[in-house]
């Protein structure tokens, strides 16, 4: 539960810093910053984290059922479900806190002079150890099992709800903690992914999803399309442009290269194509992103984003965008950087899937 | 994460429901001599938003602006892509790009001719975006949560809440006799995928085999006796419940009276968080323990009540 290896990273920046504590905040939704340290899914709306100088951790959480799942650790370990409260006791001066940004206001106001660590503790958590890129490892295989599973079920007639409620049951028996899922549906009329509806799947569709599968705090994370019935020659022409950009994305990736260069490569291809303004914020959100504890990690794979790449990322390549050819298609793998390049952590076919429909 | 199914059934919640909150809110702004109330929204910080308008930002962040005059407007951190999807699950027709929040707010404000706005639980804004919109060119104002946001008073947010009970207490009383032996992970995912199909938008389910507190599947064989509790989401309605699988094996409770260990967890189901320990004077989950110190293990039941005028009423 406790990352021993985070732990001994944090101790040193805090030195580097002159920190005297570090506060890991973590709220129902963006469990991360606590989950670098303490892996632990709790369920109270807050937790957090503090580390001194000399490496001793106390925990505070919101619900008690949190603090009995939590007592293994060693660490002083309280809860109140006055969180703002107890928190006060906890403000001391020179703490640093990590994912302050999304703390509300009145919790940051009781700290004197807080400094943000978010960015500091996010640029260690960007590399992955050994051990956690064997858990994203896990994940990606539920992810490939997962989709499988999406596509042997999926059915004209079913709705969106349905299809997404049979793969949730699947991933959950087989052990997935959390898994997003957005999924998309239909034909040139669809701009992109959303929660599922009960629009029911029709002969010719175009069934778009994400799978993040969440194993032990780690997500990995497969875009495939899938078409019921056989595709369409614009679908297979549309297809093909995506398989193209994120191979070229694949090829490109190793460390010293710029995230920058990494969303160019897979948007030239579009260019090239004549399907430039369709890698805009009109038509599409990001070519990639990194992934860890949080499904949507920074640096974000665009043109404009800064970020060298090094060894032990692990990130998803996926040019996910509309094309008038055949509407919003996706298609991405989770990949892991290695010494000399990367590797695809997922085993999924690199191909446009159908069924018979 | 939300990945059920996010809807806006109008026989359920008509229109002239949002209308009504709508008045409220409008009558306090006016006491208040405020023109706008601001409502943030984001995935788990969603129910006071969706109790205005029925919008849940599945990713993103939001927020809605409800003036004294004129129509609603929702500041939406999601892609205009998703607009469609987004007015066929909330009465807003006017939906907004909004990357830093503080630049819209302000240029809404600007249209409108407003020097300050209202809004709900200022204090609990994420830092970032309290920073950003306290650096805008709008004066905010807090209004706290009691004065606009009484869900427990309103007819169809005691509905949605008794349909989303009722949905959880039929999934535990079938599938709970049937976990005994079973890993809890292939327990959680059959009854994942018999509420996500039955409706509910989000579920946190937890277990114990009564040596524990409750807490997240991890590989465990469930025994007889053990207990579930499970946090059920419908269309953006949250109940609580817990029960084990002791009470349909009588031999397992004690024979003398039961001990309660431990206090009982009360956690409170109307405020900005899906749940969180406290006292709720509207809904109100409470969880209690029976304890056997000759086998040493805990038993788990509770429910989701509310507040109406006969006294507390298990939904």
């Amino acid at each position: 539960m406790l990352n021993t290896e985070r732990r001994d990273q944090y101790v040193q920046l805090m030195a580097s810093r002159g920190w005297d504590h570090l506060l890991l905040y973590g709220h129902a939704w963006r469990k991360d910053y606590f989950r670098s340290l303490v892996n632990f899914s709790f369920f109270g709306p807050h937790a957090a984290a503090t580390l001194s100088k000399s490496g001793e951790l106390s925990i505070l959480a919101s619900h008690p059922w949190d603090t009995e799942n939590l007592k293994p650790i060693d660490a002083d370990i309280t809860w109140n479900g006055n969180f703002n409260s107890a928190l006060k006791t906890l403000a001391r001066p020179n703490t640093a806190i990590a994912g302050m940004e999304l703390m509300e206001a009145r919790f940051v106001e009781h700290f004197p002079s807080p400094t943000s660590a978010t960015l500091a503790i996010e640029e260690l958590r960007r590399f992955k150890t050994p051990e956690e890129i064997e858990t994203a490892r896990r994940a990606a295989h539920l992810a490939d099992i997962g989709y499988q599973h999406f596509v042997d079920t999926a059915k004209v007639g079913m709705a969106e709800y349905e299809l997404a409620a049979e793969v949730e049951g699947f991933l959950k028996t087989r052990g997935v903690e959390h898994n997003f899922m957005l999924i998309g549906s239909g034909g040139t009329e669809v701009y992109g992914m959303k929660p599922p509806t009960d629009r029911r799947f029709q002969k010719g569709d175009s069934i778009t999803t994400e799978l993040s599968p969440q194993v032990d705090g780690y997500y990995a994370q497969i875009c495939r399309t899938l078409i019921l019935g056989e595709p369409s020659e614009n679908q297979r022409r549309s297809f093909e442009v995506f398989r193209e950009a994120q191979q070229a994305a694949e090829d490109f990736l190793k460390p010293g290269v710029n995230i920058m260069d990494v969303a160019r490569v897979q948007n030239d291809i579009f260019r090239r194509e004549g399907f430039g303004e369709y890698t805009t914020s009109k038509y599409t959100r990001v070519r990639g992103h990194n992934l860890g504890l949080h499904p949507d990690e920074n640096p974000y794979v665009l043109e404009d984003v800064d970020c060298s790449v090094g060894k032990g990322m692990v990130l998803i390549a996926h040019p996910n965008t509309y094309l008038p050819l055949a509407g919003y298609m996706v298609f991405g793998d989770t990949l892991v950087v290695t010494e000399t390049g990367c590797e695809r952590l997922g085993k999924s076919e690199k191909k446009l899937f159908w069924k018979e429909a | 994460m939300k990945r059920g199914l996010i809807t806006w059934d109008k026989t359920e919640l008509p229109p002239e429901v949002f209308q009504r909150r709508l008045v409220v809110v409008r009558r306090v702004l006016a006491e208040r001599q405020l023109p706008a109330l601001v409502v943030y929204s984001d995935l788990w910080r969603s129910n006071e938003a969706r109790f205005f308008a029925n919008y849940m930002p599945y990713f993103n962040r939001a927020l809605l602006i409800l003036p004294v005059e004129g129509m609603p407007t929702l500041l939406c951190g999601l892609s205009p892509r998703t607009y469609r999807w987004i007015q066929s699950v909330t009465p807003i027709e006017d939906v907004r790009p909004a990357g830093n929040f503080a630049k819209p707010l302000g240029e809404v404000a600007a249209e409108r001719g407003w020097t300050k706005v209202g809004v709900l639980n200022a204090g609990q804004l994420p830092y970032d975006l309290s920073q950003a919109l306290h650096g805008g060119t709008v004066e905010l104002v807090n209004v706290e949560s009691e004065a606009v946001f009484h869900p427990a008073n309103d007819d169809h947010e005691i509905a949605m809440r008794r349909k989303a009970a009722a949905m959880a207490r039929a999934a535990l009383d079938e599938e709970l006799p049937a976990g005994v032996g079973k890993i809890d992970h292939e327990f959680v995912g059959q009854l994942e995928r018999r509420l996500r199909l039955a409706g509910a938008e989000d579920l946190v389910i937890l277990l114990t085999n009564g040596d524990t507190a409750p807490g997240p599947a991890h590989g465990k064989k469930l025994q007889e006796g053990y207990s579930v509790s499970i946090a059920l989401e419908y269309r953006g309605h949250w109940v609580r419940m817990s029960m084990t699988e002791a009470f349909r094996n009588p031999e397992l409770i004690p024979s003398g009276p039961p001990d309660i260990l431990n206090e009982p967890v009360h956690e409170a189901l109307s405020g900005s968080y899906p749940y969180e320990c406290g006292h709720d004077e509207g809904f109100s989950a409470n969880h209690q323990e029976l304890y056997d110190h000759e086998t040493e293990r805990g038993f788990l039941m509770g429910d989701t009540s509310w507040h109406g005028p006969k006294g507390w009423e298990v939904l």
